[in-house]
């Protein structure tokens, strides 16, 4: 049970929405809430979701992060986390996203699912989870942290809504059983370069496993996944950082292609 | 002068005896990438001699993750020969090897003959099968440190080969999901994308590199077109899989 008095929930989370909107990136949270309070992190993402969705944003979503071992390894946890996808956050394929909206992103490759039903029973499994997903098309999640330098422990991310920036979403949806969701290769070029790849079974095992234990977290938290929903079941290879103007291109094998088309301005 | 028959005599009995040695370049050897193939190849020959016989060519150093692992920028190549095989579900046994390595890669059969630099798509052309395969790469390196040219004169640190099912070429292999697992455990998750981009670049750049020394790639060998992912030292006892999407499974256990 997290001891975090609700005036420091509220100034972490006043921290946070300040950074977002300014794109001055603010000093780790856990300078004054334990580094490992994941209670914590969720009570001021949840604030803040509360926040956004008063002010109007639009709540079309839900990612899971650390999905691979590596990543929980290093931030020292055995579980994956999760924050809310906005409207507002979403881009087209190939679509100009001005670096101006982000303060230090870094791309991911994903596959998304979109989902044809609502996923808010209390005993989920798997079989729920592959009936309610309409298709997947390839996304690539463009993770961003508010937090200076990334200087990121546990309950920071979470905090920060997972570390969640903008997302960019193919066009070519697929139907479960079109492709391999555990060996389907992932690459991400750049410049004609593979800079980062892996596979489907680098999410949890499988990116279907990860999006049930989404959606069993969402309903103990009460925000179910529905119908229309889009969920980034997390990365299938390292995350790698945007160096400035340029296109970053996605392939899945099976699911399909998608760019992110990064530009200076506003 | 470069005593080449001494140095290659040096590198052979280490692999032979599986025994460590110091690196060339740190013994007063200093080569050129050029000796170094000189070294490789008369090492192979006595390695032949003893009644060994080539079957295939590997690359190394294909893939970024590798070259970032060894802190290197080039590809290269090795020879392999039917000692090194070992047999899809079969064993091995540690004391053969100094500190052996696993990592995921792509094999090629060829067809037909291949030399000189030829596009990727004449290279996919002179292949009659594809399949997951698992190198066991072992430098006889104290701690696995090397210079290129170390590396090179030892036959790029080929030591074993384990080769799955064969199919037929005609399946897209730009971008296969890579699981290398250790008893049952994912311990590298990777895409054939990493090879290169496409492991047809490792085969064409083969083409290439053997034609340097005077070589073809022939038919019947096979090519081993690069590490996938970082190599993973292997351990006393553990069961080694590969799975490859479209290509299927290879697997080899190691001896406790």
């Amino acid at each position: 049970m997290s001891t975090i008095s609700h005036d420091d929930i509220e100034r972490a989370a006043s921290q946070l929405r300040q950074a977002h909107e300014s794109g001055v990136p603010c000093a780790p949270l856990n300078q004054f809430i334990p580094a490992t309070d994941i209670e914590a992190g969720y009570a001021i993402q949840n604030m803040n979701t509360d926040y956004w969705i008063a002010e109007g944003r639009k709540l079309v979503g839900r990612k899971t992060g650390l999905t691979s071992k590596a990543v929980q390894n290093q931030l020292g946890v055995n579980q994956p986390d999760f924050g809310m996808l906005f409207s507002d956050m979403a881009y087209a394929d190939g679509e100009d996203i001005s670096l101006s909206r982000m303060l230090q992103p870094k791309v991911e490759g994903e596959i998304a699912f979109i989902l044809g039903q609502d996923l808010d029973s209390d005993h989920l499994t798997l079989a729920d989870v592959i009936s309610a997903i309409d298709y997947a098309v390839c996304a690539i999640e463009i993770v961003d942290s508010r937090i200076a330098d990334w200087q990121i422990k546990i309950m920071d991310t979470v905090a920060d809504n997972a570390s969640s920036g903008l997302y960019v979403l193919g066009s070519e949806p697929r139907k479960l059983g079109e492709f391999d969701p555990q060996l389907c290769g992932m690459v991400i070029e750049h410049r004609g370069e593979p800079i980062s790849t892996g596979a489907g079974a680098a999410c949890l095992g499988n990116p279907l496993h990860a999006t049930l234990w989404l959606a069993k977290i969402m309903v103990d938290v009460k925000r179910p996944l529905k119908k229309g929903d889009t969920v980034l079941s997390g990365a299938l290879g390292p995350m790698v950082s945007v160096t400035g103007e340029g296109v970053y291109e996605l392939r899945i094998d099976g699911v399909g292609s998608v760019r992110a088309s990064f530009v200076d301005g506003k | 002068m470069t005593d080449i028959p001494h140095i290659a005599e040096i590198v052979d009995t280490a692999a032979h005896d599986a025994t460590e040695i110091s690196q060339l370049s740190l013994s007063g050897y200093d080569l050129t990438p050029q000796q170094a193939y000189d070294v490789q190849a008369e090492s192979i020959d006595r390695r032949m001699k003893r009644g060994e016989t080539l079957i295939g060519v590997k690359m190394g150093m294909t893939s970024r993750a590798k070259m970032i692992q060894m802190g290197l920028d080039e590809m290269m190549w090795g020879r392999l020969t039917d000692k090194m095989l070992v047999e899809d579900g079969g064993e091995i046994d540690l004391k053969d090897y100094v500190h052996p390595r696993v990592e995921p890669e792509i094999a090629f059969l060829m067809k037909q003959d291949l030399s000189g630099k030829v596009s990727p798509l004449q290279a996919v052309e002179a292949v009659s099968a594809i399949a997951p395969a698992i190198e066991i790469i072992d430098s006889r390196y104290k701690d696995f440190k090397f210079n290129v040219p170390d590396v090179i004169a030892d036959n790029t640190s080929s030591s074993s080969l384990v080769v799955g099912p064969w199919a037929k070429p005609d399946i897209n292999i730009a971008n296969l999901g890579m699981v290398m697992e250790f008893d049952g455990k994912a311990v590298e998750i990777g895409s054939s994308a990493a090879i290169l981009g496409h492991p047809a670049r490792a085969l064409a750049g083969a083409s290439r590199l053997v034609a340097e020394q005077g070589l073809s790639l022939k038919a019947g060998w096979i090519v081993m077109a690069g590490g996938a992912t970082a190599a993973v030292a292997l351990k006393p006892g553990v069961q080694v899989r590969l799975s490859v999407a479209q290509l299927g499974r290879v697997n080899f256990s190691v001896l406790p």
